[in-house]
This record gives C-alpha cells, structure tokens and sequence, in this order.
C-alpha cells in the first residue's frame, strides 16, 4: 500500500494537470491551521443522492391560487393520473418564515411528505429553491447568446450526476465531499473511514487522498474461507490464505494489476479494521422502514454510532436511491419514491436526536437536474436546476432559500420547456455546509474553484 | 427423497466449506510428493518465440488461451487445444459461419421442460438469466455470445425495475436475440430494429409516446432521442477517427448535439404502440414482436437534428430511416462504438492507433483478415469487419505480432460475470443447469459478483466506459477503467465468497430449497429438482492426478486460467500455500486443487487480463 501510494503521488506530479490540482490543495493544506477534535466535536454531512434527475416541481408545488392554477393547466395530462393527490386542497402549505421574499406567491409540498413538512415547521428543515451546475452566474440572454461558459454536457445523466458530485463530466476524479475530507482529516485517527458510501464507488467522496468506504448493508465484511475454526492444526495455511488476500505486493509494471492489488489490499486492511472496531449493538426507538433509502441510513445510523471506535470526528456519507428519471408513469413512480424519501430521512433525523448528536449532522439531497415543467403525456424530461432539501438540527429551516422561478413557461429563467436555468450553483450550496464542517475561506476555495465567481450571497441556511 | 435431504441452504454451504478446510488441517505437514500419473499437458512455445513469417498462426497455447479469452466466454481445454498452431483467420471466419443460438429457444426449451405451471413464476422471473449463463457456457457459437454480450452492454435493457420484464422473459430475451442475430451483421440494421424493439420502447419509455399538442403543452418524450445518440450511436463530443476529442479554440471538446436536436430527433419517435392490445389474448408475445406505429400519434412537423430537416407530414418509417441513417453516418459514430468494443473484447484504455485501425473497418464495412480473405459487406457499421479488425490488429495480438503497444497500460480487469464464465468453462461440470441453481438467478448485489445479466441499474450499464479511479496508477494516467467501477471494499470480499462457493462445489442449493425459492410446496414438486446437486458441480479429475506435484499443478491450472501471464511471484507463493496442504490421498488431492484455483482467480495476475 505504502509503495504504490508513492508510486501514485510521483504519478500525480508528472502530469500537468494533476501537478496543478496538488499545487493548489497543497496551498490549501498549508494554510489550514489544525483545530484539535474532542469527540464531541463530531460532525458529519449526509448526501442524499436521487439518481435520473428527481422533478422537483413535484417537490416545491406552486400554492398560491394564480401559480397553482398556471401549474395545473401547464401539467394537466400527467396530472390527471395523479388523481386527488395534487389538488391543491390536498397539498401541505409550507409557512416560510422568508414568505416576504414571495411577495404573493405561496409554496406547499406533496402530501407523501408529510413527516418533512413537519420538520420544515419545527425549524429543523429547509429548502433551497433552484440550485444547479453553474460556472459563474447566467442569464436567459447570456444561455441563447452563449456568452458564458457552461457546464458541460447538460442535461446528460451520467454527467450531471459528475457534474453535481465534482464540477466535472464523466471521467472527474475528485469531489466536493472527497476534497473537504482532504482538508479535515488529518484530525481523524483513521482516515480510511472519513468517508463513506453504501453506494458503489462514488465519486462525490473521493479526494486526492481520500478513498471513500464501501459499507454494504448487511454489514459483515470478512472471507468465509479464513474463518478460524476451519483451520484446527494447519495456522500456518491460514496465515498463508490471510497473506495471499492482504498482500499489497506488485511485481509487475502493468497499472492495472498494480491498481487491482492495491485496491484488494486496501479493501482487506479496512474491512478487518472496520470488522473489528464496529458493534452493531446500536438500540433505538427509532425504526427505519425496510426501504432502499431506509437501510442505507439506518447503515448510516450505525456507522455514526460507532464513531468512537471507528476513530473519526469529521464523517461525509453518500447514499442514493434510483427510479427518478420519470419519462413516463410519473404519477405512479415519483409519489411513491417520496414518500420513501419522507419516511427514511425523518427516521434519521429522529435517529440522531435519539442519539443527541442532531445538531452535529446534517442531511442534504441532490439530483443529476431538476426536470421540464412541460409534460410528455404522462412524465416529463431531463432539466437543469432544482430544488433540494437541507435537513438537521444546525440547519437555519423553516425557509425557502435562493429563488423559485414562476410555474409558467417563457419567464427569465426558462431554458426551454420549464427546464430551469439555476438561480444558486451548486457550489454556493456547498459552501456554508464545508464552512460548518469546518474549511476555511481559503479551503472552501481550493475545494470548490468556481466559488470565487459568485458574489457572495446570503445563503445562510446552516 | 426430499424429506431425507431437507437442510437449510445457508447451513449446507457453511457445513461443505468446513467440510473441506477442516480436512485440510487434519494432515501433518510436508511438501509435495511425485506424481507418477501426471497426464501430459499441451506444449507451448515460449511467448515471444519467432512466428513461421506469419502473423495468423496461433504460436502456442497460452496465445491460444489468450485470443479465447478476449473472444469467447473464457477458453476450455479442449478449445485451447483445437486452437494451438491454427490460423487466427480460419477461427474467426469459422466463428462467423455458426448458426446463431437463441436466448428465446432456451426461454422456451425451459417452459416445455418444466410446464405451464412455473411458466409465471420460475420461469418467468429467472428464464432470461438462465439463458446467458447456458449460453455463455455450453453454446457454440462463441464469438457472437460473447460480443452479443457486449452489445448489450452498449444498447442497454435492464430488468432491475421493470415486473413486465421479469413476469414475460420474452422481452429480454428477445432483445438478446436482436443483439445475437446482428453481431456479425450492421449496426444501423442492429440499431433499427433495436428502435422498433417493444422492449427498448419500454424500457426507455418512448412507447406510447405522441405527437406534441398545442393546446395541453404535451411534448414528445425525449429519453430514447437523447440516449440513442448520447449511448448507441455517436456519443456527446465529436471525435476525430483515433477517439480523441475534437476541439474548439479554448480547447474544449465540441458538444454534438444540443437540446433542440433531442426535441427535434424525439418527435421521430412518436406513435409506436404494441403490435397487439394490451387485453390480447395472446398480449405476451408482442413483447418480442417489433411495436407498429400509429400514424394519427406520429408527430407531422418538420423533424430537425444535427443539421438534417425531415419535412413535415413524412410518415413514421420513413422518418425512422432517415434519422438513424443519417446518425450512423455521423463521423464519430466509428470511433465511439470502436472504441468501446475495444474495451469490452481486449484493453480498457486502447491507443489511439489501435481505435483507429477498428474505427476504418467500422466505416468503411471492410478488413483484411491475415490470411488476406476480406471480411465485410462494404458498409458503414459492418460487425464483421469490425470484430476482425479488433481481434487480429497487432495491439490485441502482441504475443504474436510485432506490435507498438505499451504494455503497462494494456488490458481490462475481467468483468466479474466472465470470471464466472471463465471457471464453468475451463473446469468440466457435471451440468451445466443454471435454472437449477439459485445462487445464479440473481448477482447483483456486492455479496455476489456486483454484476448481472441485463440487469445494470440503468442504460449507463454497470460501468462506464470513461470512468476513471480516482487514487490509483491507473487514474493518475488518466486512463479509462470501466470495471474498476465495480471494485470496493464489500465487492471485493463479495466475489472471493462467491467464487470460492463455486470453485469449492458448495454453490448447489438443497433440492427442497430451490423449491421454496419458486414458491412450490416440496411435496408437490412442480419441477424436476432430483439433479440440483449436480448444477456446476466440478469434476477436477484432471487435476486432482497432478495434485501431488504442486508445480505441475499450478503450471496447468495457469495455462487455462492465466493464459501465459503467471509471475514468479505469485507462482511460488500459490506453490507454498498449496504445499502446506498435504496430499495423502484423493480428498486431500481435491483440495489442493481448490486452494490453488482460488489463489489464482483471487490473484492480479487472473483479476487482469493482459
């Protein structure tokens, strides 16, 4: 490990772009000044990721009688199949403590999301209206004059889902949530578990130095063919077997079998360590519902209850959940998928406090881009910006942040068809959650390079 | 019989496994010992030993293994050998020769074997896998299951989310069988009929899909517009011939399409329906039947993508025709698929020399076999031409021709789907019944191999082709590595477990628990299940004979596991491991063998191929 982690920074320093990338995180480690972690300082961001681009229309619904009928008349096949649902005397009005900066217009979430809609009241939740890839801020005029630069490949999943996760398209190495545990965690005794995904390889989580975790949820990590009671008289074959599977050796020049070595190597060092730190002893009142999203947090739950042993003070979490690219049937999918969404991340949020640890984590969605408003008969197609939830006990809730465009067609900040051009970049969105967790100024910056593009807005939501 | 052998899956796996290892430990130590009866193994000259002035003769085994493994669901014996000093040529035209072999047939065969009633449940839920691993396996057209297969993982189904997909097997059996029918054939040919497939038009919802009405706001639906260009056809950047990016000033790649072209190209795809109402008796077999479009739901405006104006009032097919023609004739349609064949045959990061090779035959439909006959129809997307212009360029080829390649960045990890592959066919099996075998009907999960049949999370397959692993050699390099995608902590313990289960013939379930694993009661058995103990079950009686001289043994499993890549190091360290397991009899011979199959297929030098 220790070899081809050198082998791996000479690698990175002879590539030009690479070079740059340490060059700057290097910078940005020099000016971190190191604040000592107790373990009450803990503090971990949970990412939500909602893959094939949720329709978020559906999620901040229009309320006020003049958006709402303009909705309705816009949406009005699809809408059909929704049945009572999305009348407007079934849907729950939210009461921003902002409703001001609405003027008239009122908002409501669908009534799968009861439980969140509570929580948005009790000041524990917010949302964050129109967010999206960005590279500096854009106008309908400078869209159709095509005088700023844009992210690439909208609109694409695979690399909106890269785009949201890193700033770049498929083939981005490292992102946001990889770069700021780049920054803090040094101060966690095993860094192997600062970052961790019960998703695959994701690679919102991985950093220059950081390779995120895969925890699955059924939890055991271990070879059945090392079990020790298999090996009464013969120790020195298991040793053998237990070698074979740890060995980091690479007597080869190819890259491949000296990534594939190392990456086995790692995953048999870390899954014996987390083998042995983890208790899965972790009793609550709280119980999550036997859903996707339900077992990846109640996952989530029991990692951030073993934090102690683990060894961490500073945690980033990925889980996903599919099914949101609703080209059709949305009326069947997407109700169901939030009412999934309503109950796993209350049953969280109620999880952390049982633990008293709400205030020190906070849960946050994100989407490959929001959808069109227009519909496509029964569903709707691939967009840009959307809007999200941010959910804990530091979250300032009880408000809608950033900016809702009109639920109608042609406004200023239509790129086509209701696909919303967004009004806060995703950067702007991480920033205050990578300030909480800890970065500097200086950090944030060298984490999220098109920050510096933004006039600095009063997203304060954490 | 039932009633003697009732044992809980779970516990009879863990039980054998003991079973086994703990035999291992019963012994007292020592080396190996001579092994008079060793059967005689294949010779092979030396890699890199001269070529009689011919680049198309397979010089010797392990070349022979390795052109298998590239090409095939992994080498057998018996191919290897049938291979060795045989023109590369004559294989490939052979190959092309074959009657297809149809994933439908064995959905079917599956149905008359076990009747009509586990035709809803068993058959229906596990038929469609079933036929990939009896083909992938036994079936002898070889070459086009295997590049079927990676057609499929280009123009992607899945039946991850979709209870039609899973109740009627026909519908992704018979989308196996479009990709099968055309893999020596046309890509646009395999293209069209993919888009008037019931099976795409569901699974990316364009089915049902209409013309846009003023009056609501409806448009047509959008998604197979955007992923037939973005994922079947030419990609998101333009491309020059060798896959590199083309450029604009600020050096930024040049984006094909924009969103106007996919509102554009999407209303070609409106008005297709089922060939037959959904209350149709016989409803179930429009699910292989091409869907039929309804001209008063087909869109009747102009019709406007990557500079081509279909005008207005064309009807239906015709639009079909134009648009797809006019895609595939889109310059970086060559590269984008050459590319990505490359990837899924013989190296995940191929230069551009060797991308460019493949990407002439792809657009000019012709190739020069060694032996010089010419493959090929002459058209824009040939598959032949194509497949020969991968498997016998020198990259590919390197142990066999002189060739410019660097060898530190050459290779793919194996799919973890054909390292299973790859053990059932280099191993004799008792049968190869994996209906009967429910270890197989589903591994998805990290647990298992992380990867299964038309069964990716979405149609951007279980990895992509431009994925990078951040922290590694290779992603410094910025090399493309697909199937490290699918390599993390859990997968990687999940595919030692999974295949020691079967290298270790503990994968076959209890008769009574496959019966409950289809919901039919034990005692009124609705299927055959006297023979589940024999579902690949390995015989390793070859093997066990040279058990006792572990150098032997190793050299051999090595030559149909490894194909001629075996270092040093892990040579001498499987030898010691396998030397501290004694030989003193048959059991203890067999697992010897197993030990040693295990190191090498949980070993870099197998995980790669080179």
């Amino acid at each position: 490990m220790n070899i081809n982690r050198r082998k791996f920074l000479h690698g990175m320093s002879t590539t030009a772009m690479s070079a740059a990338t340490m060059g700057t995180l290097t910078t940005g480690l020099n000016a971190f000044t190191v604040n000592a972690q107790t373990a009450s300082d803990y503090k971990a961001l949970v990412c939500v990721f909602l893959l094939g681009g949720m329709d978020t229309h559906d999620l901040l619904i229009p309320y006020d009688n003049e958006s709402y009928s303009q909705y309705r008349n816009i949406r009005s096949t699809m809408l059909e199949g929704y049945g009572a649902s999305r009348e407007q005397a079934a849907l729950l009005p939210l009461s921003p403590t902002n409703a001001a900066d609405y003027g008239n217009r009122a908002f409501a979430l669908p009534p799968e999301m009861s439980n969140l809609h509570q929580l948005f009241h009790q000041g524990d939740a917010a949302i964050i209206g129109n967010v999206g890839p960005l590279i500096q801020p854009t106008s309908k005029t400078e869209l159709e004059n095509k005088s700023v630069p844009l992210p690439p490949r909208l609109f694409s999943h695979n690399d909106q889902q890269a785009t949201w996760q890193s700033g770049g398209p498929e083939g981005a190495q490292y992102g946001w949530g990889g770069l700021f545990a780049d920054l803090v965690q040094q101060n966690n005794l095993n860094q192997e578990f600062t970052n961790i995904t019960t998703q695959g390889n994701s690679l919102f989580l991985s950093g220059a130095n950081t390779f995120p975790y895969q925890v699955s949820a059924s939890g055991a990590s271990n070879i059945r063919l090392l079990s020790p009671e298999l090996f009464r008289d013969n120790p020195e074959l298991q040793q053998m077997l237990s070698d074979h599977f740890a060995s980091d050796d690479s007597d080869t020049a190819n890259l491949l079998r000296q990534d594939v070595t190392m990456l086995n190597s790692a995953a048999f060092a870390s899954n014996q360590k987390f083998e042995a730190a983890f208790q899965d002893d972790l009793t609550l009142n709280t119980t999550f519902p036997s859903s996707g999203l339900g077992r990846q947090l109640e996952t989530v739950a029991k990692t951030i209850a073993n934090k102690e042993a683990l060894g961490v003070g500073r945690q980033i979490f990925f889980v996903a959940i599919g099914g949101f690219d609703t080209h059709d049937n949305q009326a069947v999918t997407l109700p169901a998928l939030q009412s999934q969404i309503d109950s796993s991340v209350v049953s969280f949020h109620q999880a952390m406090t049982e633990m008293g640890l709400n205030e020190q984590v906070t849960l946050f969605t994100a989407s490959d881009f929001g959808r069109t408003l227009a519909v496509n008969g029964d569903g709707t197609d691939h967009g840009w910006g959307s809007h999200h939830l941010v959910v804990g006990g530091a979250v300032n809730g009880q408000q809608i942040y950033g900016q809702v465009p009109p639920a109608s067609l042609g406004h200023d900040w239509d790129a086509g068809n209701g696909r919303l051009i967004p009004g806060v970049s995703i950067e702007q969105l991480a920033a205050p959650m990578g300030r909480w967790f800890g970065l500097s100024d200086a950090e944030l910056a060298v984490a999220l390079p098109n920050l510096a593009n933004f006039s600095e807005q009063s997203l304060n939501f954490i | 019989m039932f009633m003697i052998r009732s044992v809980v899956v779970k516990n009879y796996r863990l039980h054998i496994l003991g079973l086994i290892v703990m035999l291992v430990a019963s012994g007292c130590g020592g080396g190996s010992s001579e092994g008079t009866d060793t059967p005689p193994i294949g010779n092979s000259p030396p890699i890199g030993a001269p070529v009689p002035n011919n680049d198309d003769i397979i010089p010797g085994e392990s070349a022979a293994a390795r052109l298998l493994t590239q090409a095939t669901f992994g080498p057998s014996r018996q191919a290897i050998r049938d291979l060795s000093g045989e023109s590369v040529s004559e294989w490939l035209l052979a190959e092309f020769a074959k009657p297809a072999s149809l994933h439908s047939q064995h959905v079917e065969h599956l149905a008359d074997t076990y009747g009509e009633e586990a035709l809803t449940g068993f058959v229906g839920r596990h038929s469609t896998t079933s036929a990939f691993w009896q083909h992938a396996v036994s079936a002898d057209d070889q070459l086009r299951q295997r590049v079927a297969f990676a057609l499929s993982e280009i123009i992607v189904v899945s039946n991850a989310n979709d209870n039609l997909f899973r109740d009627y097997p026909q519908a992704v059996s018979g989308f196996q069988d479009i990709l099968i029918e055309h893999a020596f054939g046309n890509y646009l040919d395999m293209i069209t009929e993919v888009t008037y497939s019931p099976t795409m038009g569901r699974f990316l919802t364009y089915i049902n899909s209409r013309k846009a009405d003023p009056e609501t706001g409806r448009v047509p639906d959008e998604n197979y517009a955007r992923e037939l260009l973005q994922l079947f056809t030419i990609g998101l950047v333009a491309l020059n011939m060798d896959g590199s990016p083309q450029t604009d000033t600020n050096n930024n790649a040049i984006e094909l399409f924009d969103n106007d072209d996919i509102t554009g190209l999407a209303k070609v795809f409106t008005g297709f329906k089922y060939a037959l109402g959904r209350n149709d008796p016989d409803f179930q077999r429009a699910l292989s039947m091409p869907m039929v479009i309804n001209e008063q739901r087909h869109s009747t405006t102009e019709k406007s993508f990557l500079g081509l104006t279909i005008p207005s009032n064309t009807n239906g097919p015709e639009s079909i025709t134009l648009a797809l023609q006019h895609i595939i004739d889109q310059p970086s349609a060559a590269p984008f698929i050459s590319r990505q064949l490359i990837q899924r045959l013989v190296t995940s990061h191929p230069e551009p020399d060797y991308i460019e090779r493949v990407a002439q035959a792809f657009e000019t439909g012709l190739y020069e076999l060694p032996n010089g006959t010419v493959v090929g129809e002459g058209r824009k997307g040939d598959l032949k031409a194509t497949i020969a212009a991968i498997l016998t360029d020198p990259d590919a080829r390197y142990d066999m021709m002189d060739a410019d390649v660097d060898l530190s960045k050459f290779g793919k990890v194996r799919e973890p789907l054909l390292r299973l592959t790859h053990w059932a066919r280099a191993f004799e099996l008792e049968s190869v019944t994996p209906e009967l075998l429910p270890l197989l009907w589903d591994t998805s999960g990290a647990e298992q191999l992380n990867q299964h049949p038309y069964r990716a999370s979405s149609v951007f397959n279980f990895f992509r082709p431009g994925y990078q692993a951040s922290n590694t050699m290779t992603g410094a390099e910025g090399l493309t590595m697909p199937e490290l995608q699918l390599l993390n902590a859990s997968s990687s313990f999940g595919y030692i477990n999974f295949m020691t289960t079967f290298i270790t013939g503990t994968a076959q379930a209890d008769p009574d628990d496959v019966l409950r694993a289809i919901n039919a009661d034990p005692d009124e058995p609705i299927i055959d299940v006297s023979n589940v103990d024999k579902a690949f079950l390995p015989i390793y009686t070859t093997e066990i004979a040279l058990a006792a001289d572990s150098t032997a043994l190793v050299e051999h499993l090595a030559q149909v596991l490894i194909t001629g890549n075996l270092s040093d190091a892990t040579k001498d360290r499987v030898i010691q491991t396998i030397d501290l397991s004694p030989v003193t009899g048959n059991a203890s011979a067999d697992i010897r063998v197993k030990l040693a199959i295990i190191l090498l297929m949980t070993s870099s030098d197998y995980l790669v191929q080179q």
